[in-house]
């Protein structure tokens, strides 16, 4: 129970279910929050985060029902793909691009551990700082993304479901932060000022991922 | 020397400015820390502000935000916009000819003003973007702007400071000013997800009576419709159409400069 102790023993496996139940788990969740996600975008945006990444989702879905024998990174490929393209705007390419990279850094292996799973999601984080240039603060999935990924690293030799639970908290966390922010990438920068008061709608749904996260890893 | 008065006139723009940016209410002592000047000093200012309506107190917590007679200013501004005025019509058309959404804007200092915006054709919702503004080198209406100035205008937006929006804005003021050549030989400028991350931009400057460039108007869009690399030629056709007509209504002789895209197209085949 306590970290010291897991410590001794050797790291929980995780493998292609794990990241089966998670991409599941998101794609509930992303149903679930649709039309919440679609009324946050409508005050700064296009109205259309939730209709696009349930869309992409829903492919996501049934690319995970379809996929037989995938390796974890293959599984991640894929969905970095399917979200490229079925879901457009700039949630398609910059969620396409985090999974796409957290899958080639998984590579072909069958399983791996906590440590890796977190370097994974932080080589899908600075996937998405590459392409799209966004630093902590400009109101972005970046708010969300980066707290989580540190807080897995913070508890990256523990229990997988410990430093899951962190980092749902973090992303959760940072996404409500945002709210204040005034944006200062995407197309919600444009309105300036007018985009304080707001919260961010994809640093909400990086932060539905991270909860989905966690509860596949439970 | 400044006088006294123009010095008030000053601490009055910046007190409107510092309601303008970020937090929408602030108090007297918020706003004497914010332009730096004392409270007594700022509450005289508000007070005679408040008199002309463009700056309001708030009733219950007594703090002020601008007031409504902003807005009329800020719409006096755009009836006035002779670009802006004169491109209703043809934005509109241009909307409706190539699907997708159209703006229009003017390059103020090292930004962008979107002084026109139509919306996408599709019932679609989308934010209005007029009063937005891009810094120059991430948007195709800056560039096609930008690149029919004299060189020693470009040169100084080439000198001055280029922040990235994107991972694939060009930072790089050689790659501009190549880029800025390009658009000058092609009679359009594009922008490749250089802004916003899956949106793109295609626009053509628009030109006054003396050959001058008095702003741009653009088609924006998802760039897998766009195809900003290699945009389709019925949209450059409609684009480049479109601008040469509006920059005859500016009093741009025909046939000068502006007169469209200079490659193998003939405009009259297309349509």
């Amino acid at each position: 129970m306590a970290i010291g102790e897991s410590k001794r023993r050797s790291p929980a496996r995780l493998d292609a279910s794990f990241v089966a139940r998670w991409l599941r788990a998101s794609a509930a969740d992303i149903a679930r929050n649709r039309d919440h996600l679609t009324q946050l975008d409508a005050a700064i945006g296009d109205a259309d985060h939730g209709v696009n990444m349930d869309r992409g989702f829903a492919a996501v879905l049934s690319m995970v029902d379809s996929a037989d024998g995938l390796t974890p990174g293959e599984l991640l490929l894929q969905t970095g793909a399917t979200l490229i393209l079925r879901v457009g705007g700039a949630a398609g390419p910059l969620y396409g691009t985090a999974f796409r990279d957290a899958g080639m850094f998984l590579g072909d292996r069958s399983t791996f551990v906590l440590l890796d799973l977190v370097d994974a999601l932080d080589a899908g984080l600075r996937g998405i700082i590459k392409l799209g240039a966004a630093e902590e603060g400009d109101k972005t999935i970046v708010d969300a993304w980066t707290p989580a990924v540190r807080a897995l690293q913070r508890a990256r030799s523990g229990e997988p479901a410990r430093a899951t639970r962190a980092a749902r908290a973090a992303a959760e966390a940072g996404s409500v932060a945002t709210t204040p922010m005034e944006a200062k990438k995407g197309r919600a920068s444009y309105l300036g000022p007018r985009s304080v008061g707001h919260q961010d709608p994809g640093a909400v749904s990086t932060a539905l991922l991270f909860a989905a996260l966690d509860r596949a890893a439970r | 020397m400044t006088g006294a008065s123009i010095q008030s006139v000053d601490r009055a723009a910046r007190i409107l400015k510092a309601l303008a940016a970020g937090s929408p209410r602030l108090g007297v002592s918020e706003l004497a820390e914010r332009v730096g000047l004392a409270k007594t000093t700022v509450h005289g200012l508000l007070r005679t502000l408040e008199r002309q309506d463009l700056v309001e107190q708030d009733a219950e917590t007594g703090k002020y935000r601008l007031g409504p007679e902003l807005l009329q200013l800020g719409n006096a501004f755009l009836d006035h916009h002779e670009l802006r005025s004169r491109s209703l019509v043809w934005a509109d058309t241009l909307a409706e000819r190539v699907g997708e959404a159209v703006r229009v804007g003017v390059l103020y200092g090292r930004s962008v003003l979107v002084v026109h915006h139509v919306f996408r054709p599709d019932d679609s919702v989308q934010i209005l973007e007029v009063g937005a503004t891009l810094p120059w080198h991430t948007s195709a209406l800056g560039k096609a702007h930008a690149a029919h100035l004299t060189p020693e205008r470009r040169r100084t937006l080439l000198s001055g400071p280029l922040p990235r929006l994107t991972g694939r804005t060009l930072v790089d003021p050689h790659a501009i000013a190549i880029a800025l050549e390009e658009v000058a030989q092609a009679g359009y400028a594009t922008e490749d997800e250089e802004a916003v991350i899956g949106e793109g931009e295609i626009a053509a400057a628009v030109f006054d009576h003396g050959g001058h460039p008095v702003g741009a108007i653009g088609v924006v869009g998802p760039v897998e419709r766009l195809q900003v690399a290699a945009p389709p030629e019925a949209l450059l056709v409609a684009l480049t159409d479109t601008a040469r007509r509006l920059s005859w209504e500016m009093g741009a002789r025909r046939g000068r400069r502006g007169a469209g895209i200079h490659r193998s197209v003939a405009p009259a085949a297309r349509r």
